[in-house]
């Protein structure tokens, strides 16, 4: 009966999401579009990149994910009419990887399976890859420096502009390699993958004598400008690139170039700010940016820590109904000038993930709250809009583009657990290549830090077949050999010895009762 | 994620801003809870002046957890609203007086207030009927013994009861009244479950049973060890000061867990201080009577009652005398002698067992010799047999076969040895000693001895749960083996907590609130009746369930404790 009800609970929750998403994606269509962004209290539209229409771009994935085949067919055929990018206009190179080359490769990579005319050589081939493929060399030329780390902007007809600074933070530097290896892989270029790869052992490289990063470096002379580390603004989705970009590349380098990463940050399941080369504390604030931590840790199966972090976020939640850019740890109040909320993603996407993992209940519970708060607090007639100052609730003239591309998304993906998203292995597409047959919609997709998932099975399609053919004969041979020098059970013991990087350990025995906020302590 | 700053357009549109949404109606008007939705808290505490108990909700209209427990409070109040009043205080709006002075961390908060005590803030579990049960509590924080009858019922609650003795013929109030009264409200402050239950006595003939003969005296009522009078002399006579005794001294020898869904390390504590019995019942906080908790209260009771002369020695003596009191019938036979039982002896009982082979490849085999440990016997009679039980061999080899992976490492000469447990029981353990010989021996042994097979009938929760029947069966060799015949079969548990270093904790959780917990330990979904019991030993890394068929009740829970029937997990 509990169970029942339970299950009821969760389909109503989920209906409300889906209205939710349809009251903003409606309301950009009439009173927005072509703009960029629905401007939900003047019920108007604005352009915050250069008329991409944005909001139906980053937006098309949702649609998906919430099952409007026929819209996201016809989003598609739109956005596949081209968009010319030959223009001189100066761009991000981190916001124009992540949204727009990491959109397009979703789009192109998900569009068959949603019905979408593809053509023959896919998903080797077709218009949207074409185009991802193209806006991503108008990046390469900022990735042409000294170190290797490309610049925070450049020109999309031009290059890097002459004195364009060579400061850059962090995750600008860091957030490639996802989209970058999956064009690699795809077009049979490795430029991209190169160059990401590349960026992201330099920033690795210059780390401090104590293992930590920096918000800010100078790529040119790879000098750290800001030395504040931490996990939030400025450096979040470099680590969650490296783990990422482990999974997907199935790459032991990446993971443990991530593992490595030394945790002087931590205190209480709260993570600080502290100077990079002493580790001393700079700043004791809890940023909403940062709220993505618990759903990265639980990638790599580290449950119980994510749990815990989760949990502190969580409070900060329910004090406000939302969470403020800062948030000051000892003081437990929001920082001057940083108090609004413009309604992230960040802590309902780690709610997915766990959600998950654990099947703790608390995750759906704060999936409730953000559902309860978002309603009562930003909806408005023509959307939802950014929540300007969480201490009295009052509202902004902007709905930013990654509500409807992450907020809503992992807000479904919390509240559906029969999504194909959450795909398990157990059924799949078999695609006939020119490489070859090839198996794709698994599962196991990952998200780009713009909500755009990839499917890694797709990786592999487009690889020449020799290629695949040489590299699995050549470790077959390795394994027959140890296997006549050393017997059977050598070998069996070798491979249970080495630490395998990229599988998660086994949860503890008191994990099957932290549940509904029990958290233990490590048994150290 | 979202550094770079997006170009921001010129337009004056992009500066408008919108105030919150004026604060509306959050219980409708019929509702028996009076709603300031904004928040007029000055309001609120004029109104609080004329009503003797006040329940305060201070709310925030945004936040899910205040719009699940509104119902649960309406409910509540259309029960209680003729004695209570209930207020509702919408505490975000920056306009209104509660905002501007409260600052909560969360939504919603219940406080509650009697006369100008308080407040008095309720955690408890959020449903209507703890919320209600705790609004009673404070209605009424002591209860009235007015006759023997009463007190009996008092003094046999589980939960740890404080009495005190006044007199009301001289004056108007006797001194120290309030105080003792102040100091129950003052436990429910601390102890917002209300586990200490105060009552108070007006008269003397009463109050010589406890024996309490001076009016003003306090008396904390404990069942296995002697219970306490409040020291005077010792103490200042203020309520803190007795809430604070009574707490420090109180018998707890069983605990509720009612984890509130917060971060909490509650489990955590708990679990580590050793192994633990987590009992899962349906409560009613509101129920009048409590069976199955009277049953698990004389076990426990039972179990933990260590010292002979102290068990016999009765709780209240002077009403042991009248032979029908209720309170005899708690008394647990403790007259049979427990101290004859208690020679330790070991008697090793012994069977090689012979491992599966998983690699054709390899040229050795894993031997192990598998014993059953006796410690402590029970029953005298048993401890002398020298032999071992067919059945507790039967039920060490099933629990080996659990674990045998423990042993496939095993691929050296030297002997190791490894003890383990598939059940709990205070009393034995196992032993398997392994080693690894070549084939030839191997054949030698096998072709000489006569093997039978698990019989599966017996054991056959642990063959379907872990497929051990799948697997090739090893042989094991047979000796001396007796017909069936358990030497722990028994119940006489008491003391036993004493007499073993495997003491259990006993705790108690509300299914209705807690099941998830059961489930996690695989409390199986199909039973109507939500009881379970599980042992769950952090420390060992295992836990051990409760055959879900059978009904919890003394008998079975008496096994519990000495180590019966109880599948591994």
């Amino acid at each position: 009966k509990g169970h029942h009800l339970f299950q009821s609970l969760l389909c109503l929750t989920l209906e409300r999401v889906k209205s939710m998403f349809y009251h903003a994606y409606n309301n950009y269509l009439e009173n927005a579009f072509p703009y960029d962004e629905l401007r939900p209290l003047t019920c108007d539209g604005q352009d915050t990149w250069g008329r991409y229409c944005a909001d139906l771009r980053f937006s098309v994935l949702t649609l998906w994910i919430l099952g409007n085949v026929s819209e996201f067919q016809r989003v598609v055929n739109v956005l596949q009419e081209g968009v010319d990018f030959d223009i001189d206009v100066n761009a991000s190179v981190f916001e124009t990887n992540i949204r727009v080359v990491g959109g397009l490769l979703s789009a192109h990579l998900l569009s068959k399976r949603a019905g979408v005319e593809v053509e023959a050589g896919w998903p080797c081939s077709g218009p949207l890859l074409r185009m991802a493929e193209e806006v991503a060399r108008k990046l390469l030329p900022a990735f042409w420096t000294p170190t290797g780390m490309p610049y925070g902007t450049v020109n999309l007809l031009h290059g890097v502009n002459p004195g364009e600074t060579p400061v850059t933070c962090t995750a600008g530097v860091g957030t490639f390699i996802v989209e970058f290896a999956t064009l690699s892989h795809l077009t049979g270029d490795p430029v991209f993958e190169d160059v990401a790869r590349k960026a992201l052992k330099a920033l690795w490289k210059n780390r401090s004598e104590i293992g930590l990063v920096g918000n800010h470096i100078d790529v040119a002379a790879a000098k750290w400008v800001a030395q504040d580390a931490g996990i939030g603004a400025g450096v979040d989705s470099y680590f969650e690139y490296l783990v990422k970009g482990a999974i997907l590349l199935q790459d032991e380098e990446l993971m443990s170039m991530f593992l490595s990463e030394k945790n002087y940050t931590k205190f209480d399941d709260w993570y600080l700010w502290v100077q990079m080369y002493k580790g001393t504390v700079s700043m004791p604030v809890f940023q909403s940016l940062e709220a993505y931590w618990p759903g990265l840790q639980s990638l790599i199966g580290d449950i119980d820590h994510a749990m815990r972090t989760f949990l502190n976020y969580y409070t900060v939640w329910k004090q406000f109904g939302g969470l403020p850019e800062f948030y000051n740890i000892p003081q437990g109040y929001t920082v001057e000038k940083r108090e609004g909320y413009p309604l992230r993603p960040e802590l309902i996407e780690s709610a997915m993930y766990l959600y998950r993992a654990t099947r703790n209940p608390t995750l759906l519970e704060l999936g409730r709250d953000a559902v309860e708060s978002i309603e009562k607090i930003s909806k408005v007639d023509c959307g939802f809009a950014t929540i300007k100052d969480l201490r009295d609730h009052r509202l902004d003239n902007r709905m930013e583009s990654f509500f409807l591309a992450e907020t809503v998304k992992y807000l479904y993906l919390l509240f559906d657990p029969d999504n194909f998203i959450h795909n398990n292995g157990s059924n799949f597409d078999v695609v006939l290549t020119p490489y070859g047959e090839c198996i794709l919609g698994a599962g196991g997709y990952i998200f780009n830090t713009e909500a755009h998932p990839i499917d890694p099975a797709a990786l592999h399609c487009c690889r020449k077949r020799k290629e695949e053919q040489d590299g699995e004969t050549q470790k077959d041979s390795a394994e027959t050999t140890s296997e006549d020098n050393g017997g059977g059970m050598n070998s069996e013991k070798n491979r249970k010895r080495r630490i395998p990087l990229l599988s998660c350990s086994s949860q503890p025995f008191n994990s099957k009762l932290a549940v509904l906020g029990q958290v233990f302590l490590d048994n150290t | 994620r979202h550094i770079g700053p997006s170009a921001s357009p010129v337009d004056r549109a992009k500066d408008v801003t919108m105030p919150a949404k004026l604060p509306v109606n959050f219980f409708s008007s019929g509702s028996p809870v009076t709603d300031f939705f904004q928040g007029q808290l000055d309001y609120a505490e004029r109104i609080r002046q004329d009503s003797e108990v006040t329940f305060y909700f201070f709310y925030a209209p945004w936040c899910g957890q205040s719009i699940t427990v509104r119902e649960e409070i309406e409910q509540v109040a259309r029960r209680l609203s003729d004695q209570v009043l209930f207020v509702a205080i919408n505490c975000w709006w920056n306009q209104g007086k509660c905002r501007k002075q409260k600052h909560f961390f969360y939504f919603p908060v219940i406080y509650l207030y009697h006369r100008r005590f308080g407040p008095i803030e309720y955690k408890g579990p959020m449903n209507a009927a703890y919320i209600e049960k705790f609004v009673r509590r404070v209605m009424t924080p002591l209860l009235y013994i007015s006759s023997r009858s009463k007190l009996l019922e008092f003094l046999s609650d589980y939960e740890p009861g404080v009495l005190g003795y006044f007199e009301f013929n001289a004056s108007p109030q006797p001194p120290g009244y309030l105080t003792f009264f102040t100091s129950a409200l003052h436990s429910l402050k601390k102890d917002y479950l209300g586990t200490i239950h105060f009552g108070v006595i007006t008269n003397q003939q009463i109050a010589k049973e406890i024996p309490l003969t001076h009016s003003g005296s306090i008396y904390l009522h404990r069942h296995v060890n002697t219970s306490l009078i409040y020291p005077r002399e010792v103490m200042n006579y203020t309520a803190e000061n007795i809430c604070k005794w009574a707490l420090e001294n109180r018998e707890a020898f069983i605990h509720w867990l009612r984890p509130h869904g917060g971060k909490s390390l509650l489990l955590n504590n708990e679990l580590k201080k050793g192994p633990a019995l987590l009992l899962f019942i349906p409560f009613n906080p509101l129920a009048e009577s409590y069976p199955l908790l009277d049953e698990i209260t004389k076990v426990a009771l039972e179990y933990n009652r260590c010292n002979k002369n102290q068990a016999t020695e009765p709780a209240v003596p002077h009403l042991k005398e009248t032979d029908s009191s209720p309170l005899e019938s708690r008394m647990p036979d403790v007259h049979t002698p427990l101290a004859e039982t208690f020679s330790i002896t070991k008697y090793p009982c012994c069977n090689t067992v012979v491992l599966p082979q998983w690699y054709s490849i390899s040229r050795t085999h894993n031997v192990c010799e598998l014993c059953v440990n006796q410690t402590v016997g029970v029953k005298q009679s048993k401890v002398n047999l020298p032999q071992c039980n067919f059945l507790e061999i039967e039920a060490a080899l099933d629990s080996f076969y659990l674990k045998e992976h423990t042993f496939f490492q095993v691929v050296s000469n030297t002997i190791e040895c490894s003890n383990f447990l598939s059940y709990y029981s205070p009393f034995s353990y196992y032993t398997a000693c392994c080693r690894t010989i070549n084939r030839g021996l191997m054949s030698f042994i096998s072709s000489e001895k006569t093997f039978f097979q698990t019989p599966k009938a017996a054991f056959s929760s642990h063959a379907k749960k872990c497929k051990v029947d799948t697997h090739s069966i090893p042989h094991i060799e047979d000796r001396n083996c007796l017909i069936p015949g358990s030497h722990i079969g028994g119940t006489n548990i008491t003391g036993l907590s004493c007499r073993t270093n495997k003491t259990l904790n006993l705790y108690l959780l509300d299914s209705n609130l807690s099941w998830i917990y059961a489930e996690r330990l695989g409390a199986s979904q199909a039973i109507h009746t939500k009881e379970f019991a599980a042992i769950v030993d952090l420390q060992d890394e295992a836990h051990y369930i409760m055959d879900q068929n059978q009904a919890l009740i003394k008998s079975t829970l008496g096994k519990v404790f000495s180590g019966a029937p109880i599948t591994g997990g």
